[in-house]
């Protein structure tokens, strides 16, 4: 177990690194002069100081080294666009509010799928299945761009029942604010309900024609106890490793509704950022959210071997 | 019991080519899987669905004869009627038509990428499986640091470089999809080159390119067919999303998520001008989200009983 881990944990660094150099050499191919628009006005001799604060005055390798050194001390630099403003400043800030949004439609939207999945499947074949998967078909169908346009305009614009725009700040960043996070949650989370009732659904049909639930019927537990200690326990597997995607989507759908509806979070930021080309923030921020990814990624596949003891780690350490 | 002798039995007529006769008229693996989604109802409509939205999409502008372009600032935010269906914009251009050419353009584009990402991905799939060995370890190393990032921010990634243009959201809407397709390919080889039937095929004197046509395309294209399936609606949303954040298109030119974004800025005051591109674009997705399931239950001989 002790070998596996430093062997992931290796490779994690070193995928990083690999985003990390891709990253910087994608962005070098970015046509224009990231500072064109401050360093215009200005005198030559003071241009030359901008040019020289943010390293563009050096050649490119030595850019890199430079880049690479800053991210493995965790000093991601400056912003282009906005002076002051440095990418771990903005994520210490923006951060927690993308957390909550994403947990917050992670909890409700799993909740939810998992429940409808067990209900379509202890009732299948009757109204209620077929209601459960037309409900998902349809949720599936919707990206939820357009459910998080719709939602606004019906109950933020013409019902008024929520706020259209914003997001809780302060002390109530965590747990307060609640008629703002709402219809952000409800579009998230639609995605999630959808995904996971179909998935429990058909992982608990593969599960009831396994041997051991015949077994375990015939030894005489209630339908109820087979149901809890033998299908669902075992349905799990499929369902925990479709985790770490919901999480991905977590972040890339936070690139939409963050925009919808004006929320301060790290994904309305970065698509600022892209729009402004504010390079050093782009740089910044996609390291930090791969490196939030691959980490995830590694937890899932400790999960795996915590769910399912079937699946041993084939390290050399054991 | 009473004696059986020779006398007692009488030819009553045989020839010896009825015995091999089959009465049922053999059935291709295609064939069978045409009857399997005919017989479908849902995914049948999915596909009526579909050829009338690709006949709307290229005929649809000229049922009325409003170009998409010419704007008529007298008759701008007009709300659908019989003249104009859908309405028109805050320009005065007919919405109808903008949508038809939109989606137009949104399914030319998930279409591309998509064949991009086949050829791709069959190509470095095949790769991976023909030369096996390190080649593999290595080509498969790539995709896992390519699956290891969200994929969105690749696209954009590329979007940035390569600018606001049609080739750039090609290339940045295939540059991480093709893995999952490689991934698909290699495994069915491995699986094909070790199965039986293909051992079977070569030791009674198939030539290789037999094999190639009758195990190995038709197989394979069961999983592109599928993959073909999914890949369209995910290309069409994450273009609409993309050009709806900037990212992507921009106006003048037009897509289905160009028009989004325009609707949302109306959103307020004309509605109509929001909710015609999302319902068609709802329905595009849904229809190929439906097919793709029956598909799916007509192509994979594992799920049938």
């Amino acid at each position: 177990m002790g070998k596996y881990f430093v062997r992931r944990l290796v490779e994690m660094i070193v995928t990083l690194f690999l985003i990390a150099t891709a990253t910087f050499f994608l962005l070098e191919a970015v046509p224009g002069d990231p500072l064109a628009e401050r360093a215009d006005k200005l005198a030559p001799t003071l241009k030359q100081n901008l040019y020289a604060k943010y390293g563009l005055d050096k050649p490119m390798m030595e850019r890199y080294i430079i880049t690479m050194k800053g991210i493995c001390v965790g000093d991601f630099g400056e912003s282009f666009v906005y002076a002051g403003q440095t990418v771990k400043g903005l994520i210490k800030d923006r951060l927690p509010v993308s957390a909550r949004l994403g947990l917050q439609q992670v909890v409700l939207g799993v909740t939810v799928g998992l429940l409808l999945g067990v209900l379509a499947a202890v009732k299948r074949g009757t109204i209620a299945d077929y209601l459960v998967i037309a409900l998902s078909v349809l949720l599936i169908s919707v990206p939820h761009l357009i459910f998080g346009l719709l939602l606004q305009k019906v109950f933020a614009g013409n019902l008024q029942w929520f706020p259209t725009i914003g997001w809780p700040a302060g002390k109530d960043l965590w747990f307060g604010g609640w008629e703002y996070t709402i219809l952000p949650t409800l579009t998230g989370c639609f995605t999630y309900i959808a995904t996971y009732a179909r998935l429990l659904k058909t992982s608990m049909l593969d599960v009831v024609n396994q041997d051991y639930v015949l077994t375990a019927e015939s030894k005489g537990l209630s339908r109820g106890q087979v149901i809890r200690k033998h299908i669902l326990r075992n349905s799990f597997v499929p369902v925990i490793t479709q985790l770490p995607m919901s999480i991905a989507m977590c972040i890339t759908g936070s690139f939409f509704i963050e925009s919808i509806f004006s929320i301060p979070g790290i994904g309305q930021y970065y698509v600022t950022a892209v729009n402004n080309q504010d390079l050093s923030i782009i740089m910044g921020e996609t390291v930090i959210l791969a490196a939030l990814y691959i980490v995830v990624l590694f937890i899932t596949d400790l999960l795996y071997v915590a769910v399912d003891p079937r699946i041993r780690i084939t390290g050399k350490g054991r | 019991m009473a004696e059986l002798t020779p006398d007692k039995f009488k030819i009553i007529g045989y020839s010896k080519d009825e015995a091999n006769r089959i009465d049922r008229p053999t059935i291709s693996y295609w064939q069978d899987a045409w009857r399997r989604l005919r017989k479908n109802p849902v995914a049948m409509s999915a596909l009526v669905v579909l050829c009338l939205l690709v006949v709307m999409v290229i005929v649809g502008p000229l049922i009325k004869g409003y170009d998409y372009e010419t704007m008529n600032v007298s008759l701008k935010n007009l709300s659908p009627s019989s003249d104009y269906w859908f309405g028109t914009d805050n320009l005065g251009r007919d919405l109808f038509s903008r949508i038809c050419v939109g989606a137009r353009a949104s399914l030319i584009i998930a279409i591309l990428a998509t064949a991009l990402k086949l050829i791709i991905g069959t190509v470095y799939g095949a790769l991976m499986a023909h030369f096996g060995g390190w080649v593999d370890e290595l080509l498969m190393r790539i995709i896992e640091v390519i699956n290891s990032i969200p994929s969105l921010l690749v696209t954009i990634l590329i979007m940035l470089v390569l600018g606001n243009n049609l080739f750039a959201l090609l290339v940045a809407l295939s540059i991480t999809a093709w893995c999952n397709t490689a991934r698909q390919v290699r495994g069915m080889i491995k699986q094909l080159r070790t199965s039986e039937y293909v051992y079977a095929a070569e030791v009674l004197g198939a030539s290789h390119w037999h094999v190639i046509l009758k195990h190995y395309i038709p197989n394979m294209l069961g999983i592109l067919i599928l993959d073909t399936a999914t890949a369209i609606p995910m290309f069409i949303f994450t273009e609409a999303g993309l050009s709806f954040l900037g990212i992507g298109l921009q106006a003048p030119a037009i897509s289905l998520g160009v028009l989004i974004a325009m609707g949302q800025q109306n959103m307020d005051f004309y509605p109509a001008q929001l909710f015609f591109p999302c319902l068609i674009l709802c329905i595009i997705v849904m229809a190929f989200n439906l097919l793709g399931d029956g598909l799916r239950d007509a192509l994979d001989p594992r799920l049938r009983q």
